[in-house]
């Protein structure tokens, strides 16, 4: 499985939960820290689940998550390789 | 072409403020309404308006009191607490009348609460949470889109009948990000004119705005005046949305936040045979009376459902006398019920 990793932007993040809900593998969940508007941020509780699909970003309201993907090592064969 | 736009319900009454012809905007940050400052910060200036974040809530509306009495469309914003806090400055702009829009993205309490959606501000909001014999417009969105045409609402009733308008809005409302077709921008001086503001007494007899008549039977006088625009308030600008209530053998009546959640309740309820329908009042103040006491003749149970311990729920009972039986569902502290435990309670009475 490919590796991801999920940045919050705490200060954006207003603890809606839409990302909770939709990701796939569980890696999120609301925490006890609260940002300075009060807000209980949203967290990466399993980020060894994590894939990259970045489906959390993509439905965030606010644009308070990036999500990274782990590079594949010279020489991996990636899906659907196209031009460089 | 209309405009259409991603934003939450705070930016909506924002921008809807500015493009109803909104000139002065006095705030203190207090979250969850925080975006309708920033959202003024940035771009009332560029509209030709004054932005101001006042050294506090008082200050604030004390600011809208001194906007508003120079002819100015003038605008203060807060959440619970802070709305509190205005209770003096609101008094003041009803004994001097005054017209002013004040919104209230209301959140969790009583004291300082939380900062998640709640309904606990009603009685505040529509009977008189400053001092003294006055109403105020209390008007009530369910929706980004219905937030951005009820504060241009506000402005125009506000102006007409110079009585302050309030929006009763909530965390959850100011949150959420919804597409909205923005009104076109107004020129403030394309306003209805308002001879009785203070804009300096050049070639006419001074103007004079006060609270404040020493002798009791000239502030009965004002006040007797004050209540014939309220009673005809009351007998013209009454707003409400029916769904589903031709049939209807109970009856939902929630609003804001409550009446958008009732709305899904009465579809699933329909989807599965049950006859329910939805009054969602639109105006706290003046409160759909009529509308309630008509369908309470032929309804099985009226259903109030709010986020708060019942506090509409006094008007509903004031409407139907009565007439049916009038349960009540509620959540408190910010917790949101979801259309299934709704549900539940509406198949108790069907």
């Amino acid at each position: 499985m490919p590796k991801g990793k999920v940045v919050v932007d705490r200060e954006r993040c207003k603890g809606c939960g839409l990302c909770v809900a939709v990701c796939p593998f569980g890696v999120l969940d609301l925490s006890k820290d609260y940002n300075s508007s009060g807000y209980a941020v949203v967290t990466a509780v399993h980020p060894e689940a994590c894939t990259g699909c970045a489906l959390c970003a993509q439905t965030c309201p606010d644009v308070a998550i990036e999500v990274y993907r782990e590079k594949a090592a010279a020489g991996t064969p990636t899906r659907g390789a196209g031009r460089p | 072409m209309a405009e259409r736009q991603l934003m939450t319900g705070n930016e909506a009454m924002a921008e809807a403020a500015i493009r109803a012809g909104l000139r002065a905007y006095f705030g203190y940050p207090i979250t969850p309404q925080n975006e309708v400052l920033e959202y003024m910060a940035a771009h009332l200036p560029q509209a030709g308006g004054a932005f101001l974040q006042a050294e506090s809530e008082v200050a604030a509306i004390n600011m809208c009191y001194g906007a508003a009495a120079a002819g100015v469309r003038a605008m203060t914003s807060s959440s619970s607490p802070g709305v509190s806090l205005k209770m003096e400055g609101i008094s003041y702009l009803a004994g001097a009348d005054l017209p002013c829009v004040i919104l209230n993205a209301a959140r969790g309490g009583p004291g300082l609460g939380n900062i998640a959606p709640a309904q606990g501000d009603y009685f505040q909001a529509t009977k008189g949470g400053g001092h003294g014999d006055y109403r105020l417009i209390v008007l009530a969105p369910s929706t980004g889109q219905e937030a951005a045409e009820l504060a241009g609402l506000a402005f125009d009733l506000s102006d007409r009948y110079r009585v302050p308008a309030l929006i009763l809005a909530d965390g959850m409302l100011g949150q959420m990000m919804e597409p909205v077709t923005l009104p076109p921008p107004r020129d403030p001086g394309t306003l209805p004119p308002k001879p009785w503001a203070l804009t300096g007494a050049k070639g006419r007899e001074p103007n004079l705005i006060a609270s404040f008549a020493l002798e009791p039977t000239v502030l009965r006088e004002i006040n007797v005046k004050r209540y014939a625009r309220y009673r005809e308030i009351e007998a013209r600008e009454v707003r409400w949305e029916e769904v589903a209530t031709e049939d209807a053998e109970v009856l939902l009546i929630a609003y804001g936040t409550m009446g958008r959640i009732a709305k899904t309740v009465v579809r699933r309820g329909r989807e599965r045979g049950v006859k329910v329908g939805l009054l969602r009042p639109i105006t706290l103040w003046p409160f759909p009376y009529a509308p309630i006491r008509t369908l309470a003749e032929r309804v099985k149970a009226i259903l109030t459902v709010e986020l708060s311990a019942g506090q509409m729920w006094e008007d509903v009972r004031l409407a139907v006398e009565g007439r049916t039986a009038t349960p009540f569902y509620g959540e408190l502290g910010g917790v949101v019920p979801t259309p299934s435990d709704i549900l539940q309670e509406v198949l108790r009475y069907a």
